[in-house]
């Protein structure tokens, strides 16, 4: 089975190695360059590089664990079934059903693909399941927390609440007018797929071996999105180390420009709805209230990695359908956040 | 077969590696808390948050540590993921960076295009002259309705050596970072600072000073400026960074 996997499903181990290389040379050249331009000691940039990622590590690394081990909780303890039977059925019912789903199925962006997928295949209401991805990453209580903790109960707790809400219900309900749930999956991953436990014996285990197996899954989870952070904060430290605060200004004013431009790093960096605010927090400074709005409500609906998750999932017209969705519509809401902010405080 | 028996070997590996790095990270984040150097990433308020994350860490590597003993003995078992050596890597990247680099605070060497002449932050009860920090103080800067209304006021702080072509031969900046959560929104500000001795110090030293606040031209700006009475090399404080 694991022979199986290397010949067919990955990259070549030489692929791998090179790939990894080249990014560690990039990092020391870039480190590199600025040593020079700005005339300081190479192993003094390189430290504040590392105080920087370190820094963003250690501070979001404890809801990684948190999130994934609520993952770990819900695989090996929840069925699906058992939430579809409370659900609405017509389309802005089940689409507004679906944004608060999160709650129960508290899952982040890397996690909430495989959950809506078994939702579909479960039959539920596509703007259901829509609603649900977009809006599940945002709408845990965990990444409740790291928001308040970052930002306070202020304008942008409450924006990023409000405009997750909002364009989840919308896409979904939108989507949902059009697609019919056979027409949204990928042929291939409407048959089964990996349903937990279930294949392996028909007796359900005791709760001792379930939260064993819970805290199994947690474990792997950590590996497999903490790289996605990894890669995440390494970016964004370099982007503070080597990018002074100046430019990054002129390109962050202005009610629309300031949110087109945080909605594009929010893809780029793709880091964890978990740990975003404390990323977003290194933009307070620089950037307009809406552009953090968008970015904090943007980021765990699409980046990059859940764009490639997507595209293992779901149909391509979909795909498309729920990045560009997304964004135009909060770039829209973090422009009005914005003029609304100008007007009245 | 010899080649199921390879891969097996292989995934017998990587679960120890899985085990070796998440106890890592435990130990990391038990370390940083003892040593006090975890007041070089985050705001001591968040403490509590990486003491539990080194006691998860230490739960799962249990756990990895149990279950892949349990694997050996037992053929069958299927995986949820498929970790790989790479993602293991990746993985131990901050584990590797914490052991080569030595742990340090953002100083001068940190400060990226400017310190701000602008509070961060709300700004809580007023404090005593000689109790305020830099913080604290533009924040009074702030509220005063003129710059010179402050004129006379005893100051006493602490903060880096920070200079810009700007500043006149006998003046700079004595700054520090602010940090609301962690480094990832550590912000420089200043307050201007005139003194005699400026020209023996050099940039990026900590310093205390001592002095009283007259408005003066400063870099093309009128504002309160810190002229210096004593100025004193002084150790780097331990909690580097003010919480606004």
């Amino acid at each position: 089975m694991i022979s199986h996997n290397a010949r067919h499903g990955e990259t070549p181990e030489r692929l791998k190695f090179i790939g990894l290389a080249s990014i560690a040379a990039l990092l020391l050249i870039a480190i590199g360059h600025q040593a020079n331009s700005s005339g300081r000691e190479y192993m003094l940039v390189l430290s504040v590089f590392a105080t920087r990622f370190l820094g963003i590590f250690v501070e979001a690394v404890p809801f990684l664990l948190l999130g994934s081990i609520t993952s770990g909780l819900i695989e090996t303890f929840i069925k699906s079934d058992d939430i579809m039977r409370f659900l609405p059925r017509n389309r802005l019912g089940a689409a507004i059903g679906g944004a608060f789903l999160g709650l129960v199925f508290p899952v982040c962006e890397c996690g909430v693909v495989p959950v809506a997928r078994r939702l579909f295949t479960k039959g539920s209401p596509v703007s259901l399941g829509v609603a649900f991805l977009l809006a599940a990453p945002f709408m845990n209580p965990i990444v409740f927390a790291s928001t308040y903790i970052a930002f306070g109960f202020g304008p942008v707790f409450i924006g990023r609440i409000v405009v997750t809400i909002l364009v989840a219900v919308i896409v979904g309900t939108v989507i949902g007018s059009f697609a019919k749930a056979k027409a949204v999956l990928k042929s291939i991953s409407m048959g089964g797929g990996h349903d937990g436990h279930e294949h392996c014996d028909g007796d359900e285990p005791a709760t001792r071996v379930k939260l064993l197996g819970a805290l199994q899954i947690a474990g792997d989870e950590f590996f497999e999105m903490g790289r996605f952070l990894i890669f995440g904060s390494m970016l964004a430290a370099l982007m503070q180390t080597l990018v002074p605060q100046e430019s990054l200004l002129a390109l962050g004013t202005g009610p629309v420009f300031s949110v087109l431009f945080m909605q594009i790093l929010a893809y780029v960096l793709s880091v964890c709805s978990t740990v975003d605010s404390f990323l977003a927090l290194a933009f307070v400074n620089t950037f307009t209230t809406g552009a953090i709005v968008s970015f904090l409500s943007f980021g765990p609906m699409v980046d990059i990695k859940s764009t490639l998750m997507f595209t293992g999932v779901f149909r391509r017209r979909i795909v498309l359908y729920l990045i560009l969705l997304p964004f135009v519509m909060n770039l829209l809401a973090g422009a009005v956040i914005n003029v609304i902010l100008d007007n009245v405080v | 077969m010899t080649r199921q028996r390879e891969n097996h070997h292989t995934a017998d590996r990587i679960a120890q590696a899985k085990t070796l790095i998440l106890c890592g990270m435990g130990l990391y984040l038990t370390l940083l808390i003892l040593t006090g150097s975890l007041d070089n990433y985050i705001n001591q308020r968040f403490a509590w948050l990486v003491v539990v994350g080194a006691l998860l860490f230490f739960l799962l590597a249990l756990v990895s540590f149990y279950s892949s003993r349990e694997r050996a003995a037992r053929e069958h078992h299927h995986h949820h993921y498929h970790i790989t050596w790479d993602i293991a890597l990746v993985v131990a990247f901050p584990l590797l960076l914490a052991i080569l680099i030595p742990s340090r605070s953002l100083g001068i060497e940190a400060v990226n295009g400017g310190v701000s002449l602008n509070p961060v932050g709300v700004a809580g009860l007023s404090r005593s002259p000689l109790d305020r920090n830099i913080l604290d103080w533009l924040r009074e800067f702030d509220r005063a309705a003129t710059p010179a209304q402050l004129n006379g006021t005893p100051v006493d702080v602490v903060g880096f050596i920070y200079r810009e072509p700007s500043h006149p031969e006998d003046g700079f900046m004595l700054a520090r970072f602010t940090l609301s959560c962690c480094v990832a929104d550590a912000f420089p500000i200043g307050m201007p600072v005139i003194s005699d001795a400026a020209g023996d110090l050099a940039e990026g030293e900590w310093l205390r000073v001592q002095g009283q606040l007259k408005a003066s031209a400063f870099a093309g700006d009128f504002l309160p400026v810190v002229v210096a009475d004593m100025v004193e090399r002084v150790d780097e404080p331990a909690q580097p960074y003010l919480y606004p």
